[in-house]
């Protein structure tokens, strides 16, 4: 980012970046006037940072680093320039990790305004739908109610190495119609795919060595097959 | 015999940065700084090392991006021209610190480190230093590999079989251009790896890849020598397996070698310290406080003053710290080889730019360990490629979804300051798809078109973008980075569901974004 950027920006937001810096701006300034006081106050905003000596960050960010417009840039989260959206309806979604994905959405304006003209509209939901494998053989789902002007949600998905698809489904007069179907996700394991059990003592021993405690990874619960047998001694 | 073997793996990578409108821009100097402190002296230590019969071996990803900015005519012009404003300032360095018995003898170093850049890069290298990287590649002492075209982080992508593919296959013909050969390494963005990878990349003549310890372990089935062998894939592709005690020693921000308090501190520059009318030509358009290289104190002890930097003392911390690794990694070596029927082999995957760049004694520190390893038999340097050929069968294993990032997943690039971005970049996929589906046999105007329209989808697609979103450093730039490819897609895409095409538009945007230029936009078809 440069002062040519800032100049790229809408007068709006440069305003709210200066709210931001904690500067107090008369009300329509030219914005020749509010780039230069972000500059000034920038400057300012640089001498703490040269005292505060150590900025913990990442090492990898380092070949990036450069300039005192880095906290401009830090406190800047105006909306991108471009449409939000596509007016198309649709649902996506991203696994993270073990535990979460990230979905998002879109209602076409049309078809929306279908829903709530038919007066029996009870808003939209998400289904996960968690599959025996890859395809579609629904076991198990669960519902997420979301708002009509929401269009992106972290969800919790309860287990790891499972197959997941999600719908958006919208309520017409008390029943579920579902409007979009995502594409099915996996989520990753987080646990050893063998218990310790199952593996030669040297791969349990090489194992630790390449870092497993550090990783945080723990192995499978053990198999005891007198376990499983024990429920005949009943 | 050797107890064991190392691999050290460096991923050099720039986003495309290159910013022909503006007759100077700040993320350029990305570029200049990587090429002044890490590239240019790495190719100063292997031709050291050649010199006087020093055994090494480097294995280096060279990311598409980057070798597109390297072999650029605007920006060879471009880093000339800074290296030039970096040797009078330097000049003035030498006057001001005339006389000082501390400060005067730094200033000279840099003198002498410009200067040396600018020989080399101008005559030595004729201003571009991929055919120096490939004479090396030839010998056989360095290996290159290729990684994705813009760096996407793959896993994000997976739903997306052709995006996926444009980016390996794009990759895969600009390194054939690059080098004149096809590679067989793939560095995977950020270690990003997920199952199902390894059939994508095989198809284009891909064998190997690095991948993330815990992708590794968490393989299936568990592998059989931990991260100490390579694990292949059922269809023969192989991942070696970073080692997580040989990344920490240097990756750790606080325990690793570059944060010892002899070493140059990294933050501490005259861009920053000295009076903005002293420094004004040197920094951005005079006023905008940027790094310029000349930095004069140590990192010092946390409780201390800043300390004056002392070379002489850094190098020998550097020999030290080398001495340390290499005891080190025998130490581990000794303790796998006991569970294992041949020499472990430990993986060091780093960014290139840590080198030199961030970790300024980083190159003295890689030629001091092929010098003290070379007095041993016990650890040897490999290349992945000689590893690979040499040991081609592998305990049967495929990695799960991983990253080398922050929780080990896909959260750096993922979360609430970037998370929008994939509405979009999604978005430019399926219409690409479509294009390609829609306009197979294209030529002339239109195909420079849609050629122009991949290139820009893949420009959305760099990891970089969400990494410099959610670090807030230069997350302006990144973001209109993004806006701009997609409203150029978008143009295009415009343009040819009505029929009409704004060639001079299009030729200065082909002028703009020249990256891969041999793209094919055929590319992003649906694969039967």
């Amino acid at each position: 980012m440069n002062v040519e950027r800032l100049n790229d920006l809408s007068i709006e937001a440069l305003y709210a970046l200066a709210e931001k810096m904690g500067l107090d701006l008369p009300p329509a300034l030219e914005r020749i006037f509010v780039v230069e006081a972000l500059i000034e106050a920038f400057q300012e905003d640089s001498d703490e940072r040269k005292s505060s000596g150590d900025m913990a960050i990442h090492i990898e960010e380092k070949k990036f680093s450069g300039s005192e417009l880095d906290e401009i840039d830090a406190s800047l989260d105006a909306a991108p320039c471009i449409a939000r959206r596509y007016n198309e309806t649709v649902v996506h979604w991203i696994p993270r990790d073990p535990e979460w994905a990230f979905a998002f959405w879109d209602v076409k304006d049309e078809e929306l305004d279908e829903f709530e003209r038919e007066g029996s509209y009870g808003g939209l939901f998400l289904r996960v739908v968690r599959s025996a494998g890859g395809d579609d053989k629904a076991a198990v789902s669960f519902e997420v109610p979301v708002n009509d002007d929401d269009d992106h949600w972290y969800l919790h998905l309860p287990e790891q190495d499972r197959y997941y698809r999600l719908d958006l489904c919208v309520r017409i007069a008390g029943k579920a119609k579902a409007i979009a179907h995502s594409n099915v996700i996996r989520t990753p394991r987080a646990i050893l795919a063998d218990s310790f059990d199952e593996l030669e003592p040297e791969a349990e021993a090489l194992a630790e060595l390449s870092g497993l405690s550090k990783l945080r990874i723990q192995a499978p619960p053990e198999r005891h097959p007198s376990r499983i047998l024990g429920g005949y001694d009943d | 015999m050797e107890t064991g073997s190392i691999a050290l793996v460096l991923n050099a990578h720039l986003p495309f940065v290159r910013q022909p409108d503006y007759p100077r821009f700040l993320e350029e100097r990305w570029l200049f700084e990587s090429l002044s402190e890490t590239y240019l002296p790495l190719l100063r230590l292997f031709a050291k090392l050649e010199a006087e019969r020093v055994p090494w071996r480097l294995t280096m990803a060279l990311s598409p991006t980057l070798a597109s900015m390297l072999g650029d005519a605007l920006l060879r012009d471009r880093y000339t021209a800074w290296l030039k404003d970096q040797l009078e300032l330097a000049d003035k360095e030498l006057a001001r610190t005339a006389g000082d018995p501390v400060f005067h003898p730094l200033a000279q170093a840099y003198r002498d480190l410009y200067q040396q850049n600018y020989d080399d890069f101008t005559v030595l290298h004729g201003g571009s230093i991929l055919p120096a990287f490939d004479f090396y590649y030839k010998k056989g002492r360095l290996e290159l590999m290729t990684s994705a075209a813009t760096q996407a982080f793959l896993p994000i992508y997976r739903q997306y079989p052709e995006a996926v593919t444009s980016q390996i296959e794009a990759s895969v013909v600009s390194f054939r251009s690059d080098f004149g050969r096809p590679p067989s390494g793939f560095w995977t963005p950020q270690l990003g790896w997920y199952p199902g990878l390894e059939e994508l990349l095989s198809a284009y003549g891909l064998q190997y890849s690095v991948v993330a310890t815990r992708g590794a372990m968490l393989g299936k089935p568990t592998p059989r020598h931990g991260s100490y062998a390579p694990v292949s894939c059922p269809n023969g592709f192989t991942n070696f397996i970073r080692d997580v005690a040989a990344t920490e020693a240097v990756w750790s921000e606080t325990e690793g070698y570059p944060a010892d308090p002899a070493y140059r501190d990294f933050y501490r520059d005259i861009g920053f310290d000295l009076p903005l009318d002293y420094v004004g030509p040197y920094v951005e358009q005079g006023q905008i406080r940027t790094f310029t290289g000349f930095k004069y104190w140590a990192i010092s002890g946390r409780s201390q003053e800043k300390l004056p930097y002392d070379p002489d003392l850094a190098a020998a911390k550097a020999v030290e710290h080398a001495e340390n690794f290499l005891y080190t990694r025998a130490r581990q070596a000794r303790k796998a080889a006991a569970h294992m029927e041949r020499p472990p082999l430990m993986v060091a995957p780093y960014d290139a730019e840590l080198f030199g760049h961030w970790w300024h004694e980083g190159i003295q520190w890689l030629e001091a360990l092929f010098r003290k390893a070379q007095g041993t038999s016990e650890l040897r340097f490999v290349t992945l490629g000689e590893y690979h050929k040499q040991y081609p069968e592998n305990f049967e294993s495929v990695p799960e979804f991983a990253s080398w990032g922050d929780g080990g997943y896909a959260g750096v690039w993922l979360e609430k300051s970037n998370d929008w971005l994939y509405r979009h970049t999604f978005k430019l996929i399926e219409y690409m798809t479509e294009l390609a589906e829609r306009f197979p046999n294209e030529s002339g105007l239109r195909e420079r078109v849609l050629n122009q329209a991949a290139r820009e989808v893949l420009l959305s697609q760099a990891a970089d973008w969400p990494f410099l979103l959610r670090s807030g450093k230069s997350g302006s730039f990144a973001r209109k980075q993004i806006e701009d490819a997609v409203t150029n897609f978008n143009r295009i895409y415009e343009m040819l569901c009505a029929n009409t095409v704004g060639t001079e538009w299009l030729t200065r945007l082909e002028k703009r974004n020249n990256v891969f230029p041999a793209i094919n936009y055929r590319i992003f078809r649906r694969k039967r």
